[in-house]
């Protein structure tokens, strides 16, 4: 074995060809030393008079909004739950490397440190144990001939996550769907909204993608008017509108306000998914329709068996990319008076004496929370993307 | 009965009957929900007869229209839409740029500022809108008091009443000079483009004294000779408004003259401008790494620089994969600015839910809020189609 040997003049004519490469390269790298000079500076003077007592004190709020301390409980199951499908299937799936688990245990244990006290590290250590037993396993069963049936069991689950988290929510006399809040609201909003309006947008999809006028222009018409008008409108139409339109049967006409928005931020997310699956459905080509015609097979059999399978594994990276959107999209709901994390954050150091002009502190944990996932989804995207072997034919 | 059957499914075999049979059961369906919306409607209020009554609210910014809470509410909403055209246009120009430059930046060579851009993207991209916007309006806020403020050699006062920026005053006759500006700048980008085709076509430049003179030029010369003679002309229409910051004899603080960039309207500006940067940015790097290497290396073979390579041969092929998605990115700009409600910036979505709040008839307002949106996002997909059939023809 020979250690590999530090070349300087690699070193030093990397360093040339980087920073002083041109007189435009040297006064480049200057402006840009100034401007890291300056972030760097002003973070540190920052963080040096930060205080972070409005976010330790208030992390259940955050974490959980109005949601009832008997209630607490009920969040740990969904966490657990969404912990062991979420790794086992980068267990089934993915081919992860070692410095990219890390990465995904830090983006977990970070808000973790941040969100929750010593009574809760068992909590914490069950969550990562469950996760890595639930990757573990699935990469053992991976070996194994049993992995079909462990990825069709993967799948329907993912459907099922959200009935299932649901049910923990409300099973044995649980809190009002108003007192759902803070971040768990967050991602119970997202989740909902793509979920259901996943079915939606195929077939709007597919409408707005046939040749039949009728059917076409109500579908285009449905898209573009979804589209047109921005989130907060509509989110307001369910404040004040959506309860006269609902029918008087079970109760519908007084849903709590945390339904309204799941409704219609499901048909929200059902246009633009329709738009994403629509480039789906233009990117099959032609050849394998004419294949179908050639096994006779009629429109319906066509498109279940033959276009919509590929076009929706085109877009699943780009689906992904909605659901980003639409779960920052989901801070949208202060307009609805929800309490979620953004909205928590907000009126917490203004409510309290004892935290006020600490926005700043809050704020930067809230944005911090969204961004970790944010980040993570994103780049699960990109590897979903390279899995699938997207744009490299 | 039996032969009625036959004949049904003969008409049936083919297919461009049974096409009619669903879309009529689709329409009928599609009919069935529309009736039950209407007679659910059919109760509430659904005129805007509401609109010309006394609106009864103050707005913090009226650009351009004299609004009191006096007006109807149509002056309310009309002023709320020329609030969110106002920040729009602003948004949409700065943002185009910050976007292009950060995009040029990812892929620079040098590793300092392309990590800068990266950061930018990453950190930014990622975190809502809403926060962002939120995060601007507490860091304004939080600037010093006014009589504090930071100066820049009187010109410019920023403190947390806003930033003073000096402006042009009216002398009296500014706007007819502005109008009559306005048709002098078309006619010189009409002469610049027929001078230009001009010389594509026929290869005769238009000279003076038997020096060349390029189209562009042209242009700008005539347009810069006219505007300094009319100024002269109409007698000084517009001076140099500078702001000041007085104490009267009370002690209050007072800020006058300039152009005022209140906290609210530069919160949801800088919001907007940088988190629509940072897709901007990434259409960017995206439309120029598609191009093929070579056209670099045929930019340093016939010897441009750079920024000639950049601005002349890289950017002019980018921009027709970079406008589609740019137009959509402005669309999306446009919705966002809905959003300066969290923070109290009067533009048409904050002030029609004041009046949806007022009058309680909720429907018609939205249905005015719709068409408002569709009516400023189909200008915008206009101008940019309109630009983009300029970019995408071939050999212009």
């Amino acid at each position: 074995m020979t250690t590999p040997r530090i070349n300087f003049k690699e070193i030093k004519d990397w360093t040339i060809d980087n920073f002083f490469g041109s007189k435009l390269g040297i006064l480049l790298t200057l402006f840009s030393a100034l401007v890291i000079t300056y972030f760097v500076l002003s973070m540190i003077s920052f963080l040096s008079s930060a205080e972070w007592e409005v976010v330790t004190t208030n992390r259940r709020l955050l974490l959980l909004g109005r949601l009832p301390e008997e209630d607490t409980w009920r969040a740990w199951p969904i966490l657990w739950l969404f912990c062991s499908i979420f790794c086992s299937s980068i267990g089934a799936w993915g081919n992860p490397k070692k410095r990219e688990l890390l990465l995904l245990l830090l983006a977990f244990l970070m808000p973790a440190a941040i969100f929750f006290t010593l009574p809760y590290i068992v909590h914490i250590f069950a969550t990562v144990l469950i996760g890595s037993v639930a990757y573990i396993s699935s990469k053992i069963i991976r070996r194994t001939s049993y992995i079909e049936i462990l990825k069709k069991a993967l799948v329907s689950l993912w459907i099922l996550i959200i009935p299932l988290s649901f049910t923990i929510l409300i099973v044995g006399g649980g809190p009002q769907s108003n007192l759902w809040g803070g971040f768990l609201l967050n991602i119970l909003l997202a989740s909902v909204a793509v979920v259901a309006g996943f079915p939606l947008g195929i077939l709007m999809a597919v409408g707005r993608a046939t040749k039949l006028p009728v059917i076409k222009t109500v579908c285009t018409v449905y898209i573009e008017t979804v589209r047109g008008a921005p989130l907060v409108g509509w989110l307001l139409l369910a404040w004040f509108v959506l309860p006269k339109f609902l029918p008087d049967l079970f109760g519908l006409n007084d849903l709590s306000v945390v339904i309204r928005a799941m409704i219609v931020l499901s048909f929200f997310a059902s246009a633009y998914i329709a738009e994403v699956i629509r480039g789906g459905l233009q990117s099959i080509s032609k050849g394998q329709l004419e294949a179908a015609d050639a096994l006779n097979l009629g429109y319906i059999d066509r498109m279940r068996i033959i276009v919509l399978p590929q076009a929706i594994r085109v877009v699943i990276p780009a689906i992904v990319s909605q659901f980003i959107g639409l779960f920052k999209d989901t801070s949208l709901v202060f307009i609805l008076a929800l309490t979620d994390l953004l909205q928590v954050g907000r009126i917490i150091p203004e409510q309290d004496p004892k935290f006020f002009g600490k926005q700043l502190e809050a704020l930067l944990v809230v944005a911090s929370l969204f961004w970790v996932v944010s980040v993570v989804l994103s780049n699960l995207s990109s590897k979903i993307e390279k899995n699938l072997g997207i744009g490299t034919r | 009965m039996k032969s009625f059957v036959d004949s049904v499914a003969q008409w049936s075999r083919f297919q461009r009957n049974r096409n009619i049979v669903i879309q009529a059961v689709f329409l009928f369906f599609v009919t069935l929900l529309g009736v039950y919306f209407f007679v659910r409607a059919s109760g509430l209020e659904l005129s805007l007869s509401h609109f010309s009554s006394r609106a009864g609210f103050g707005l913090s910014h009226t650009f351009l229209v004299d609004y009191t809470s006096n007006d109807s509410r149509w002056v309310a909403y009309f002023t709320g839409v020329v609030n969110t055209i106002r920040v729009c246009l602003v948004a949409i120009f700065l943002t185009t740029l910050l976007g292009t430059v950060m995009g040029v930046a990812r892929l620079s060579k040098n590793f300092l500022t392309s990590k800068i851009a990266w950061t930018y993207v990453e950190v930014l991209r990622n975190t809502p809108l809403l926060i962002q916007i939120i995060f601007w309006q507490i860091v304004f806020l939080q600037l010093p008091q006014i009589s504090e403020a930071i100066t820049f050699g009187d010109t410019t006062a920023i403190s947390n009443r806003g930033i003073l920026l000096p402006w042009i005053s009216d002398n009296g006759n500014a706007q007819v000079w502005f109008i009559f500006l306005g048709i002098v700048a078309a006619g010189s980008l009409y002469l610049s483009y027929f001078l230009n085709k001009r010389e594509d076509v026929s290869g005769k430049s238009f000279s003076i004294f038997g020096n060349r003179l390029n189209g562009n030029l042209a242009g700008i010369s005539l347009f810069v000779i006219v505007t300094i003679v009319t100024y002269f002309a109409f007698g000084r229409p517009v001076s140099m408004d500078i702001p000041e910051i007085t104490q009267n004899n009370k002690g209050t603080w007072m800020q006058s003259g300039g152009f005022d960039l209140s906290p609210e309207f530069a919160a949801i500006l800088f919001a907007l401008v940088i988190y629509t940067g940072t897709f901007i940015t990434e259409i960017v790097r995206g439309s120029i790494q598609s191009l093929s290497k070579g056209q670099t290396e045929a930019a340093q073979a016939i010897g441009l620089s750079k920024y000639q390579a950049m601005t002349l041969v890289i950017l002019p092929q980018a921009l027709r994969s970079i406008i589609p998605p740019l137009t959509n990115q402005f669309l999306n700009l446009t919705k966002n600015s809905s959003l300066a409600v969290v923070i109290a910036y009067p533009d048409l979505f904050m002030v029609s839910r004041t009046i949806m709040n007022n009058s309680g008839h909720a429907l018609p307002v939205f249905f005015l809020i719709l068409l408002t949106y569709l009516f400023l996002s189909l200008c915008i997909s206009l101008v940019m189609n309109l630009i983009n059939r300029r970019v995408t023809r071939i050999g212009a």
